[in-house]
């Protein structure tokens, strides 16, 4: 057995939490060190998840762009195009975020250890290398931000070579002919829509009504309407009771109604769930909750008070920019560092084709809780910008209370959204009315003007005020 | 590129203690290499199988899938047909499971005649023992390929015809031997004969897989896959090939003893290469049984 080696904070996952957690602990002159099972820093966002299928999206968007201006192109993505060849960039970029984080972590003084971290006490970790003899570690701090891992529901026989999760399926060399997505998340969505810009038929299965289920009906609507005037099929409201791999070619999704779904591939997106298996969490006087996940509380605490936790482990937001302050925080509170409170207002970005943001309460959520309130939408197909870009498929909706003054949320679905959204989420921040919107002098044009014209909407709502304007 | 794998390869050779004829043998092979003169024959019996599947008609494409992926040199063909211009135009076949979906399997079929009847069958009297011992380690590379690449995330369709057909040199080192000892009425050390096959089949290999224009993936992995560092845009695939030609090895070493232990092949860099921990080994090691169990199905 190695020595006992002791620091001052021990990271476990070197994803945006575990990333900014070590980094933070360094900066306030702590000794770290940051526990990491792959090869490469960066967790499941930086090489599964996050960044490469964005960089396949990019790619996608640009696909599906040529085909609509095929006046202008005569254009045809090759059938047995390459990942590869969709993902080309992706070398580069993970190079370029490895050599930051490498040196970020150097420059930090950070120790890096590549090995599995499992809890033999509370402040003891023992890590389990691919090869040789384990490490030991004592730290009076730790922070656990091991990330998630894909939700595999029993009846899914996910075999990364016919049916993938999400952590698998960009393994795939080419583009199938045609794909099924089991679910209707954040997740499922990104990729169904990606692959069938791409020329794939893809076919999206979940048991509600519509995707996204936590952002308002008209605008998950829209995004359904985009996914199938590309090609795509939604089926909502069913449950699928077997999947199955035909021997030879196709994957077979049955549902409890009858229906049958053939696909040459499919891409289980269940969901994720925290990535604890290893980490023997009793030993720290740790359980999951009902949920699976690390429960903490607003200081990101967990039961035993040395050990803080952050990023996906810990469940929702389960959002990439949430997890690194999040992992800053978590540092911060265990060093004694004092932080103001934590910003609840998170915004959220699905990066579909059309993207979709959205900052603050939902429609549904506002009507729950204020009863009459007051919408102001705008489409951007009736704003220059949209015209131009021939943009038809996006909204933006702002939600105000009754009184039409306070701005309690905003929901945007077109391309551009998850840069736009920030707009609103300034003004929100600021506390400022709705009319901010239309006192400001945007660029023109831009697709900023949404905000205007919904905003002259609200405003015109306004029954006490209807005379201002 | 050949030049360059022949440089490559003729300094790992230590040819001066060779006897005088491996020596000529081993200019005979670098000169058949050169010039790229030497072909991938069919074995009879599966071209006769695939005729008789065709004629059946409660036969179905399973059927034909297993009986040709049973098969390395029908394996190879078809693949080489299926990404030719005429069919595939960018050479993007990767599995027979996609040769056979998108070509359908009539066409497959015709394929797989066709080639076995223009094609010589592996002929190498001499080394007969060697040449099943080839075969059924590249179907044991290919189905622990699958199961390497499945539990380290890597892409589990490509790795079957990429184990299949990583050896795919040596056959064609032995038959050249042959044919050149029949023809001469010469006689070669086995020793010196298997060390010439060592050291020529990956030129030899990676010539034939580029010749039939063979996805990029599947040439690297011919290529690199004794050196997988070297490779270029494959690596990882490469890394596959090498830890399952490894397993195989193994596994057909203790079959042949009679009790099974890949224990000792675990130690190797590679497996760490790809990040797997103990617990990850263990369930590669449980897949003995079906890797096993698929090998014996192939070759029957």
């Amino acid at each position: 057995m190695s020595d006992l080696k002791k620091v001052d904070v021990l990271v476990i996952g070197s994803g945006p939490a575990g990333q900014k957690a070590a980094v933070q602990a360094a900066k306030a002159g702590k000794t770290v060190a940051l526990v990491e099972r792959d090869q490469s820093l960066g967790g499941a966002c930086v090489h599964r998840g996050t960044i490469p299928s964005k960089t396949l999206r990019e790619n996608a968007l640009r696909v599906k762009n040529m085909r609509k201006n095929a006046s202008l192109c005569n254009f045809e993505l090759a059938e047995d195009t390459e990942m590869s060849t969709l993902i080309d960039r992706l070398n580069r970029v993970l190079k370029a975020h490895d050599g930051f984080m490498v040196n970020q972590i150097k420059r930090n003084n950070i120790e890096r250890v590549h090995g599995r971290a499992k809890f033999i006490s509370p402040n003891e970790i023992n890590v389990m290398k691919v090869r040789g003899e384990p490490e030991r570690f004592h730290a009076n701090s730790i922070v656990i931000a091991s990330g998630s891992i894909p939700r595999t529901p029993d009846n899914i026989p996910v075999d990364h070579e016919n049916i993938f999760d999400s952590d698998s399926i960009l393994t795939m060399l080419y583009l199938p002919r045609s794909l099924t997505v089991l679910g209707g998340g954040v997740i499922a969505s990104e990729y169904a829509s990606i692959f069938q810009a791409l020329g794939v038929k893809v076919t999206m299965i979940d048991r509600y009504p519509l995707p996204i289920g936590f952002m308002d009906a008209d605008l998950t609507s829209t995004f359904v309407e985009s996914f199938t005037e590309m090609g795509g099929t939604w089926l909502g409201e069913k449950n699928v009771s077997k999947v199955e791999w035909d021997g030879l070619s196709q994957v077979v999704t049955h549902c409890d109604d009858g229906t049958i779904i053939k696909s040459a591939k499919l891409l289980c997106a269940a969901g994720r769930m925290a990535n604890v298996q290893d980490l023997h969490l009793e030993n720290a006087g740790l359980q999951v909750n009902e949920m699976g996940n690390i429960s903490v509380d607003d200081m990101l605490q967990t039961t035993v008070a040395h050990i803080y936790a952050a990023g996906d482990v810990i469940g929702p937001p389960s959002l990439a920019s949430a997890s690194m302050e999040q992992g800053r925080r978590a540092s911060c509170n265990a060093l004694g560092i004092g932080v103001g409170p934590m910003s609840k207002m998170i915004p959220t970005g699905i990066y579909s084709i059309p993207e979709l943001s959205a900052v603050g309460m939902t429609e549904r959520q506002a009507r729950s809780e204020l009863g009459e309130i007051i919408i102001g939408k705008a489409k951007f197909e009736e704003i220059s910008r949209g015209q131009i870009n021939g943009i038809r498929d996006g909204m933006l909706k702002i939600i105000c209370d009754p009184q039409g003054e306070k701005i309690l949320g905003v929901q945007i679905v077109g391309e551009g959204a998850t840069e736009l959204i920030h707009i609103g989420q300034m003004a929100m921040l600021s506390n400022a009315d709705v009319d901010i919107f239309v006192e400001s002098i945007f660029n023109f044009p831009t697709l900023a003007e949404a905000y205007r014209v919904a905003a002259l909407s609200v405003i015109g709502q306004r029954s006490k005020h209807s005379d201002k304007y | 590129m050949e030049q360059q794998l022949l440089q490559n390869s003729m300094t790992s050779l230590d040819i001066e203690s060779m006897s005088a004829s491996s020596q000529k043998m081993a200019v005979l092979l670098t000169k058949l290499l050169a010039n790229k003169s030497f072909d991938v024959p069919m074995l009879p019996d599966v071209a006769s199988r695939v005729l008789a599947l065709s004629n059946d008609p409660d036969s179905d494409a399973a059927q034909l899938a297993k009986l040709i992926q049973g098969d390395q040199g029908l394996s190879a063909h078809v693949m080489r047909i299926a990404n030719s211009a005429a069919y595939t135009p960018n050479a993007s076949m990767v599995s027979l499971q996609q040769a056979i979906a998108r070509l359908g399997m009539a066409l497959i079929t015709e394929i797989a005649l066709a080639a076995s009847i223009n094609s010589k069958m592996f002929k190498a009297p001499q080394f007969d023992k060697r040449l099943v011992g080839i075969w059924d380690h590249a179907l044991a590379t290919a189905h622990w390929g699958k199961e390497v690449a499945r539990i380290s995330k890597k892409n589990v369709e490509a790795s079957f015809l990429c184990g299949l057909l990583h050896s795919i040199g040596r056959p064609v080192v032995l038959q050249a031997i042959s044919e050149h000892l029949t023809a001469s009425g010469e006689s070669i050390d086995e020793t010196e004969a298997f060390a010439l096959e060592e050291h020529f089949h990956i030129p030899f290999g990676a010539v034939i897989v580029e010749n039939w224009k063979m996805p990029v993936i599947v040439q690297e992995s011919v290529q690199f896959y004794q050196n997988y560092e070297q490779a270029k845009t494959h690596r990882d695939q490469a890394m596959v090939v090498h830890a399952a030609d490894k397993l195989a090895r193994d596994t057909l070493a203790c079959k042949d003893a009679g009790e099974c232990s890949i224990e000792t092949v675990l130690d190797d860099e590679v497996f760490a290469a790809l990040n797997l921990y103990a617990d990850e080994i263990e369930v590669l090691k449980a897949q003995m049984d079906k890797v096993v169990a698929g090998m014996e199905a192939m070759r029957q």
